[in-house]
């Protein structure tokens, strides 16, 4: 594909210099890391990702909250004489438990958002495809340097994933409070409905990471995959759907509508938006 | 060349002092029963010999068409037996059928139902009150079916996750004008306004039977085990991105309990041993032995080595192998527990894709050495009964008859080669081939109604598909 070389040519430029000492506080911009909108859930990709949660290597992005402060290097990178790496990140358990998912979270609006309201809990994006990934985790490092004194933005950080795979591998049982799907692919074709990010069965798998009262929060403009999320959430027995009232009280639902990327998009356009948020509810005695 | 047995099952039917022992083989598209009686039959049978033995009093034209008129051009998968002996339960795979057989005290098979999935089964089970087979597809749903549907059970519309999908008598795009698109989407949108101006599509045929959703992995499905321990039951799912799920059985089967998390390729067989334990295998190069009630791995027992230690000892296979056994892949095939009358020992066989020999191992003990027994084909199927006099179990294998030991694609030139092994284990737990009266009685299984093979592309096929299970790396998108 003609131009193809020089784009990525230029983003590669671009993205080193960023690296450089005078530009670490510089967010990244979007343009270089735009990438189609569509991702299949069900291909095998090279994803990265722990064996159980146990595995997963935390500090490296959370370091202010790792628990081995002095910094192991791995064997990779002793080996690695990468000048882009400027400080070597911590690797290993951190002190506090990631309690809040967003998944697909795109360019991190939502994420960017919640990271002040609730400075005290871990929130982390979750995001399949790479050059967005990326974009996300820039602007997390930019807007760590940019806020050194006050340490905010620590608590919130963006991992590649395909959490339909494996969710189960990053969090533990009853991990989380709150899980936002926020305006998710919406695959109109019949035959791809289970790509959706919401469905019977995989519905199991939110309800296996929140602890029971966590939240999963819906938000599309797509009227025929709201109905399709409501029904699919309702028709679960471990979750309830939030009332009217409970949702107008909860803060998240109103920086939800307004704070993520594809929301704005919508507001522009004069579109609607269609919330649902469903409750995970206590786990029945055995038959 | 007879098709080898991709399944056997064997059970036994002694009662009041008659002792009586069956065994059950899949070959191709056909089933064979052989009893210890001596009776023998064939699904589906052999239409024109058998019509005029059974049908020879009424006139010619007038025929009564037999019970099973079935032409099957599918060939069977899965086959297992219910608790109670009385029904077989076997899948065929290309047509995606479910199918359930009653056979009679005179080894005269009938099938009572066949049930055709959306998507291929890659494994069955059936509960412990023989009520409900659960069937894990490729697609990474569970689903349970009665094992004979009621009356009512038939009249049941569409499967209930089709219900709410709203079946527009008027059609709705999906999407409105005001919705925020990508390029794709967009053409989604207009490809269904076109679709609309034609005619509402006619929808894809769903299964008309019941058959309900209870999980559901995003991952090709590749073994299911049900279990119930202290009265609750459990379903065990094994998937291709090294999942191992335990969730409630029925009807809470939508709680996931939690995961066996250790794999880090895919998985290909479950098997709970005794009851608190559980054997995976697949890909990697150890099996995991869990305590699967509490999911902690407990122990690995090395596959890969075993498999690799007795290939080297063989004058004819050592040259296939690889210098170095960490540049050795192993796919295993089958995992089995060994019926024991001592319940203190827990020991298990091995099957590994294209590798002449079962591997025995002791779960749980210190000693994690696997004692190879060599076959003369690659290991298929195995099952286990207990001769009525002898104390110890006879271990029946099936052997591929076809493909030469060691190879998966490679045909054998001799076409004498047989298609089942008879083991015993002796007092100081080694197998050694047994010529007692199983043996006897099961030789001549399926011996004498062959078919010609297929060819050898589809044999292959058919009996060997576990390697493919492997990620290739970058297949990036």
């Amino acid at each position: 594909m003609p131009g193809e070389p020089a784009k990525r040519l230029k983003r590669e430029e671009y993205k080193n210099a960023l690296h450089s000492e005078e530009n670490k506080a510089e967010l990244p911009k979007k343009r270089f890391y735009r990438q189609r909108a569509h991702a299949n859930p069900f291909s095998d990709h090279s994803l990265q990702y722990p064996r159980s949660p146990a595995d997963m290597d935390w500090a490296s992005y959370y370091p202010a909250y790792a628990v081995n402060k002095e910094i192991e290097m791995t064997e990779g990178e002793s080996h690695d004489h990468d000048q882009q790496q400027p400080a070597p990140t911590p690797h290993g358990p951190i002190s506090k438990q990631v309690e809040i998912a967003d998944i697909g979270c795109g360019y991190g609006g939502l994420l960017f958002a919640l990271a002040p309201k609730f400075p005290e809990t871990l929130i982390l994006g979750m995001e399949i495809r790479t050059a967005v990934t990326e974009y996300v985790q820039e602007k997390v490092r930019a807007l760590r340097t940019q806020h050194l004194s006050t340490n905010s933005y620590q608590n919130a950080s963006c991992i590649r994933a395909n959490t339909m795979k494996f969710l189960p591998n990053f969090f533990k049982k009853g991990q989380l409070s709150k899980i936002f799907l926020c305006f998710p692919d919406p695959h109109f074709k019949q035959r791809k409905h289970k790509a959706r990010i919401v469905s019977y069965t995989l519905n199991s798998e939110y309800a296996y990471v929140l602890k029971p009262g966590g939240v999963v929060y819906t938000i599309t403009d797509v009227e025929d995959l709201h109905k399709w999320m409501v029904g699919h959430l309702e028709r679960h027995p471990s979750f309830e759907r939030l009332n009217e009232e409970e949702e107008k009280s909860d803060e998240c639902v109103e920086i939800m509508r307004m704070e993520t990327e594809e929301g704005k998009k919508v507001t522009r356009n004069g579109g609607n938006k269609y919330v649902a948020c469903f409750r995970r509810i206590e786990d029945p005695p055995w038959p | 060349m007879p098709i080898p047995f991709t399944c056997i099952e064997a059970c036994d039917l002694s009662e009041d002092g008659k002792s009586e022992l069956r065994l059950y083989g899949a070959s191709g598209t056909r089933l064979f029963v052989q009893s210890s009686s001596g009776a023998s039959a064939v699904w589906p049978e052999e239409a024109d010999v058998r019509n005029d033995e059974e049908n020879g009093e009424g006139p010619p034209g007038k025929r009564v068409k037999l019970s099973d008129p079935v032409e099957n051009t599918s060939n069977f998968s899965c086959l297992t037996i219910t608790n109670d002996k009385k029904h077989l339960v076997a899948v065929t795979a290309e047509d995606k059928c479910i199918r359930v057989f009653s056979i009679d005290s005179e080894c005269r098979i009938k099938q009572l139902s066949e049930r055709c999935m959306a998507r291929r089964p890659c494994a069955i089970c059936v509960t412990a009150d023989d009520s409900l087979i659960l069937c894990a597809d490729k697609f990474g749903d569970v689903y349970s079916l009665p094992l004979i549907p009621s009356p009512e059970d038939e009249q049941q519309p569409a499967a209930p996750e089709q219900a709410d999908v709203p079946e527009e008598s008027s059609f709705v795009p999906s999407a409105s004008v005001l919705t925020v698109h990508s390029g794709r989407n967009r053409k989604v949108l207009e490809a269904q306004l076109k679709q609309a101006k034609k005619g509402p599509k006619k929808p894809k045929e769903a299964p008309t039977f019941k058959h309900d959703l209870l999980l559901g992995h995003v991952s090709m499905l590749t073994d299911i085990a049900y279990a119930v321990v202290d009265k609750r039951s459990y379903i065990i799912t094994a998937d291709r991105d090294e999942h191992v799920r335990v969730s409630r059985g029925p009807p809470q089967a939508h709680i996931i309990e939690d995961f066996c998390h250790g794999h880090e390729a895919f998985i290909s067989r479950l098997c709970v041993v005794g009851q608190d334990l559980l054997v995976s295998g697949g890909g990697d190069p150890d099996l995991f032995v869990w305590d699967w009630l509490h999911y902690k791995l407990l122990q690995k027992l090395p596959i890969r080595n075993a498999v690799f230690e007795f290939m080297r000892a063989q004058t004819d296979l050592a040259s296939t192998l690889p210098e170095d056994v960490s540049s050795f892949k192993v796919a295993v095939s089958g995992i089995w527990s060994v019926p024991h009358a001592q319940s203190d020992v827990k020991e298990i066989l091995v099957a590994c894709e294209g590798v002449p020999a079962l591997f025995s191992f002791n779960v749980g003990s210190s000693s994690t050495t696997g004692q190879a027994i060599a076959l003369s084909g690659n290991a298929l199927d195995v099952t286990f009964v207990q001769a009525g006099t002898e104390s110890t179990c006879t271990a029946i294998v099936s052997v591929d008859n076809a493909h030469m030991p060691g190879s998966t694609t490679e045909i054998r030139k001799d076409e004498s080669a047989v298609r089942l092994h008879f083991f015993s284990p002796q007092s100081d737990g080694q197998w050694t081939q047994a010529a007692g009266a199983v043996q006897q009685a099961f030789e001549g299984l399926g011996g004498s109604a062959d078919k010609p093979t297929t060819n050898a592309k589809a044999l292959h096929n058919i009996l060997y598909g576990v390697e493919n299970l492997r990620k290739r790396p970058g297949s990036d998108d």
